[in-house]
């Protein structure tokens, strides 16, 4: 399998216009969390421009389901639509494109819990916040995610501390 | 604290919150950019690829 460039993935999505958050250990790399993750996950606007738009990006990185890839069984309109969760092979590495994530919840109800950051080259990206993420681990309960919990919680308390202003 | 730990000046010593996680490794992580954190992603992701294939995974 190659090696997943994230950047390239990211790049093409935000070049294409898409409206996405990025979500899953991506969002707390970027937050600070010492942790590796081998897949890129986002939630979508599943309005029907943005569908069209994502459509057309996936198809510039060769996406395909990733379960079955000898398929090359690629994402349509209809499944972009949903509420589910597509988990994709692209050329430069996997992408979730989630239609949600937890219990039930939309691009539009994560905007106001995740903000804008800069990942280089001049990508401007909308990242979940560390709280959010943390909440949605703990509802999820996997054993996986429970793993994760300790460093996602010990990088929002030292996150907190640095911003917190000296006395 | 381990026996190897014990001859090392205070501010030396590794410091672990008490559900283990190495805050110093916290700490380097906070100090990078967001774009430096992705790079630190890629470059590891890169480095467990070439030992995969060091040795001779599919």
């Amino acid at each position: 399998m190659a090696q997943a460039k994230f950047l390239e993935i990211l790049r093409q999505l935000r070049e294409s216009g898409a409206d996405f958050v990025i979500v899953g250990g991506l969002a707390g790399v970027l937050n600070g969390a010492p942790i590796h993750t081998p897949d890129l996950d986002i939630v979508h606007s599943r309005d029907a421009a943005n569908v069209a738009r994502l459509l057309t990006v996936l198809e510039s990185l060769d996406a395909v389901f990733r379960i079955q890839p000898e398929r090359r069984i690629k994402p349509n309109a209809s499944y972009l639509s949903g509420p589910g969760h597509l988990n994709l092979i692209t050329r430069f590495g996997p992408l979730d494109v989630l239609g949600s994530i937890g219990r039930g919840l939309t691009y539009q109800d994560l905007i106001p819990h995740s903000a804008e950051q800069d990942i280089g080259d001049g990508i401007r990206v909308r990242v979940l916040d560390l709280e959010t993420l943390i909440s949605l681990k703990e509802d999820l309960g996997t054993e996986k995610d429970r793993a994760i919990l300790p460093l996602l919680r010990r990088t929002l308390e030292e996150q907190r501390r640095r911003e917190r202003p000296v006395c | 604290m381990p026996p190897e730990e014990q001859d090392l000046p205070p501010e030396l010593q590794p410091d672990y919150s008490e559900d283990g996680v190495d805050l110093s490794l916290v700490r380097w992580m906070l100090s990078l950019t967001p774009a430096e954190r992705l790079q630190v992603l890629e470059q590891h992701s890169a480095n467990l690829e070439e030992m995969r294939e060091r040795n001779g995974a599919s």
